[in-house]
């Protein structure tokens, strides 16, 4: 963090409010989390955790409506009187429709996925309601609402939120806000969604170092590993003439169809990206080359494994290999087991 | 110094010049057409721009041009402060507004100023023909409000959107109005606009123009609280004129003390309802007994003369005497006063008048030969009469021989006055239209009317009508049968039909109820309201509880429907399969909390085989839109719910 974060570029003086305000809503936010304790999906918005202000455009008709009940009021003028108290009164239904139309939407799912870092990444928000349609549904972080969308009755809508990926690593999901300000704009009715979720941000693909040569012999690990250990490959159907002890029995104990556990010998035909190689870079240097390797392995439709200090991911390829290979790079040092 | 591009999407900045627009249709007639014009031109010349995305003009020409508009407003009103400058000031501002409107904020802006210009329609006119107009205006704005908040609204969904908030209002709105404790008196006064509407001025011209009997508008109304006296005998007291210059009566600048008076015959109870004349006199029935409220004084010629114009409907109750009898001589004061005529003008009319005062033996016997010369001297009746010259009143007796009541009034007292008998100018009004529905007399501008008093030793101030002898039928029919060809054709349309007559009638009431009940509700109305409900001695801290109940009220009214909404907007689905569940409870086991749709089907199944058609089908279908790819679809939804209630068990 910036020693003056909140200096906006073209002003010169700090806002000395500004860190007051920052505090003010970092204690708010600490006293809606344990308010509200951390929600499992899907959320249904119930009243308790409902929020209500007025916007700035109702702090505005509250003014314009005080001014006509002072002028009715000074001049005893019944028309002007009976116009501020309707639209006192209307202020009010106003603000129970808000409330109105956000209470009993769901929040069914939130979820990011996972982005290479520095990439600008998008938080899915899927809202649904029930037996009535909710017109502009907003959600957010922590500023303005980033998305808006109206939900039909018994329908559902999926709002995209911008969250960018600065850093490498898994990062928890933020809080969500989910508003509206339906109808009139008076008022504004939100909740804020806490959910224990993660993000993977995946190292950046960089670097130019040329990719290890698919013969390439493997070094110490290798030597390490018993030559005798074949590498997993994948499940064929079962076919005559297949060695019993080949049979995947305990998938067929749940039901699926005789298959039969392929393996190949380790080694061979294709490359191992590894970390130790890559030994005079940085740490996050190499985490971006190998991501870089990775990528450009999977465009190629090569074969490929990752082998990183305390984990290896064994070679194969195709989408679901590269997502593990570069959540193996993303969970690096994190403390965590991919 | 142009603003390229226009980012707003059209349809709030519509709805908000449309919200603008109403504002200014409001005031067409009150404000200077220039500044309706160039806010209504600078509408559509916005909503053009809005639709081919050109330029705005820059901040240097908007400054300029709002200076140069508040210039304008300054040099025709003389002030920015006031109803009328202040309602042009705003206008022009909102219009002004609209060529920086560039954000939604900005049309929020315009919608406020909307509001504001409904404000100043509601403090400027209170008429119940206009009540439909501002209700539509509030509602216009309310609906540009939702419109502002999402563009993608509809007309028809904005519109109904906004009567449907303003629907739940209404009910909170009329308790607050009927309990909100108003206070008397104001904080502030506000310069209104002194343009003097019709009726009767404080000076009389005969052979001027006049264009009083014209007007149909209401003066006021009046409702006698026992039977009411004949049509004829409503001689509405106005202002008393005493000074004459030949020409034009005028009201006395220092009034002389006037005559006690000894009330005869029975009080006549009644209550007036005025409308505002921007005038401060208020009428009563000849001769008012004391004036009728704190702030009016009843004058030493028994006019009643308020402190302030009436500038609003007031509602008054008076008691009058139709016959009166000085207490006292007339003091010289007085009679100087009511004897003063210029020497020059109108020779003929004064040797006339000497002539007549020389034959006749008394005061009495004067005034009543002075009436013969009119009745038989072949003057007649017309609104519409020659000019007068110079010598007004010989002109009148001598050459043109035709006026109304003002030239005959103005005649007879000069008469009076050359041979040394006191006598004034009375303005007012005679008669009135009987409303049958409202049980009320109508007193229109158009029933004004002008007459003598004459003092006669022994009886005081007499009334004398010169215009009765003239024309008798003056007295009772309304002006409208006596001299249609002076009114518009339109009038006279509406008043030819019977049928219409009764309308008009009707309408008529409506807005004396509206008069005296919408418009003129404040805290004694709000005492007499609290009495009614039995409150005992009501005082404004019982408004404060019925303001409180009323708010509570309102408030369960809406909790309960948030009730009724948590009931609902548990999904139907799920609402359906508990009712299905209680169903088969009845004829077989009750489900347990961890068995699925399938499984606790199949353990009613196992105690009654019969219903296995039945039960898997509608077990199956729930599973589908619970679980399914189609879940939670609508019309599956909808079938399920149906068929659940049409499902009958038999045990």
């Amino acid at each position: 963090m910036a020693a003056w974060p909140t200096v906006a570029p073209g002003r010169l003086r700090p806002r000395p409010l500004a860190a007051l305000r920052a505090r003010l809503a970092a204690r708010t936010a600490a006293w809606v989390r344990r308010r509200q304790g951390e929600d499992a999906l899907p959320v249904d918005l119930e009243r308790r955790r409902l929020y209500i202000l007025p916007t700035r455009g109702g702090v505005a008709f509250g003014a314009l409506v005080f001014v006509m009940l002072m002028a009715g009021l000074n001049y005893t003028n019944a028309l002007a009187l009976f116009l501020a108290f309707l639209l006192a009164a209307f202020g009010l239904v106003v603000m129970q429709q808000c409330h109105r139309n956000l209470l009993g939407v769901s929040v069914l799912d939130l979820e990011a996925p996972p982005v290479f870092a520095g990439e600008p990444g998008a938080l899915r928000v899927t809202l649904g309601a029930a037996a009535e349609a909710r017109p502009r549904l907003e959600a957010g972080l922590e500023g303005p609402p980033a998305a808006c969308a109206d939900v039909g009755a018994a329908g559902r809508a999926v709002l995209l939120l911008p969250l960018a990926a600065c850093a490498r690593g898994v990062h928890a999901l933020p809080r969500v806000r989910i508003a509206t300000a339906f109808p009139f704009g008076l008022f504004r009715a939100w909740t804020w969604v806490h959910v224990r979720r993660e993000r993977l941000v995946y190292p950046a693909p960089r670097g130019r170092r040329p990719p290890p040569a698919a013969a390439a012999p493997l070094g110490g690990v290798r030597a390490a590993s018993t030559a005798a250990l074949d590498e997993w490959r994948g499940l064929r159907p079962f076919r005559h003439g297949d060695s019993p002890r080949q049979v995947d029995w305990k998938a067929y104990a749940r039901g699926a169809p005789l298959l039969v556990k392929e393996y190949q010998p380790l080694g061979s035909e294709r490359t191992w990206f590894d970390f130790a190689a890559l030994a005079p870079l940085g740490e996050e240097l190499r985490l971006e080359q190998l991501a870089r390797w990775i990528v450009d392995a999977e465009a190629a439709a090569a074969t490929y494994g990752l082998r990183l200090p305390r984990t290896e991911v064994p070679g194969a390829r195709g989408p679901a290999h590269r997502e593990r290979c570069l959540a193996a790079l993303a969970r690096f040092g994190t403390g965590e087991r991919p | 110094m142009a603003a390229r591009g226009d980012p707003l999407p059209f349809a709030p900045l519509a709805w908000a010049c449309a919200a603008l627009a109403g504002g200014v249709l409001l005031h067409l007639d009150r404000v200077p057409p220039w500044a309706a014009l160039t806010c209504l031109g600078l509408i559509t010349w916005r909503l053009t721009l809005a639709r081919r995305g050109r330029w705005l003009p820059g901040g240097i020409a908007r400054a300029l041009l709002a200076l140069g508009m508040a210039g304008v407003v300054l040099v025709r009103f003389h002030t920015l402060n006031g109803l009328a400058a202040g309602t042009t000031l705003l206008l022009l501002m909102a219009a002004l507004k609209l060529l920086e409107t560039r954000q939604v904020r900005d049309e929020a802006v315009l919608v406020g100023a909307a509001f504001f210009l409904l404000l100043a329609a509601c403090l400027d006119r209170q008429q119940l023909a206009r009540a439909p107009l501002y209700l539509a205006q509030g509602w216009l704005c309310c609906a540009a409000l939702a419109v502002l908040a999402a563009p993608a609204l509809s007309v028809r969904r904005a519109l109904l959107l906004a009567a449907r908030a303003l629907l739940f209002a209404a009910p909170l709105a009329l308790a607050m109005f009927l309990f909100f404790p108003r206070m008397p008196g104001s904080f502030w006064a506000i310069p209104r606009g002194n343009v003097a509407r019709t009726g009767l001025s404080d000076s009389m011209t005969p052979g001027g123009i006049q264009q009083l009997a014209v007007d149909y508008d209401v003066a006021f109304r009046a409702r006698f609280d026992a039977a009411p006296p004949p049509v004829p005998a409503l001689y509405w007291r106005g202002p008393v004129l005493h000074d004459f210059d030949g020409r034009t009566w005028r009201r006395a600048d220092a009034l002389r003390p006037g005559v006690p008076l000894v009330f005869l015959g029975t009080p006549q109870r009644y209550r007036v309802a005025l409308e505002p004349t921007q005038r401060p006199y208020w009428f009563a029935l000849d001769t008012p007994a004391h004036s009728p409220a704190a702030s009016v004084t009843l004058t030493a010629d028994y006019q009643l003369l308020s402190s302030e114009p009436v500038t609003e409907p007031v509602a008054y109750e008076a008691v009058s005497y139709l016959q009166t009898r000085a207490g006292a001589p007339l003091g010289a004061g007085a009679r100087r006063q009511d004897l003063a005529l210029p020497s020059g003008p109108n020779p003929r009319a004064r040797a006339l008048a000497q002539e007549l005062r020389a034959r006749a033996g008394t005061d009495a016997a004067f005034a009543s030969a002075a009436l013969d010369y009119l009745r038989r001297g072949g003057f007649s009746y017309t609104l519409d009469p020659q000019p007068l010259g110079a010598d007004a009143v010989d002109d009148l007796l001598f050459r043109t021989r035709e006026g109304f009541c003002g030239h005959y009034a103005s005649a007879y007292v000069t008469l009076m006055r050359a041979a040394g008998v006191p006598a004034r100018v009375v303005t007012g009004y005679l008669g009135g239209e009987w409303n049958p529905i409202g049980r009320y007399f109508e007193v229109r501008q158009a029933d004004a009317h002008a007459w003598a008093e004459v003092w006669l030793e022994g009886r005081g101030w007499t009334r004398i009508d010169p215009t009765a002898v003239v024309a008798p039928e003056r007295l009772t029919r309304g002006m409208m049968q006596l001299m249609p060809q002076a009114y518009p054709a339109s009038e006279r349309l509406l008043h030819g039909a019977a049928w219409l007559t009764v309308l008009l009638q009707r309408w008529d009431a409506a807005n004396a109820w509206w008069s005296e009940h919408v418009v003129k509700f404040d805290y004694s109305s709000q005492l007499d309201l609290l009495a009614r409900l039995g409150f005992r001695t009501p005082d404004a801290s019982y408004l404060g509880w019925g303001f409180t109940a009323a708010l509570l009220a309102w408030l369960a009214f809406i909790a309960l429907g948030n009730a009724r909404l948590s009931r609902s907007h548990g999904d139907a689905l799920a609402r359906a399969y508990l009712r299905l569940c209680r169903k088969l409870a009845r004829v077989g086991p009750a489900r347990l909390p961890h068995q699925g749709p399938l499984a606790y089907c199949e353990s009613v199944l196992a105690v009654r085989p019969d219903l296995r058609a039945t039960l898997e089908a509608l077990s199956q279908r729930y599973a589908q839109l619970r679980y399914g790819p189609a879940a939670g679809e609508p019309r599956g939804v909808a079938e399920f719910v149906r068929a659940v209630r049409a499902l009958r068990l038999a045990a």
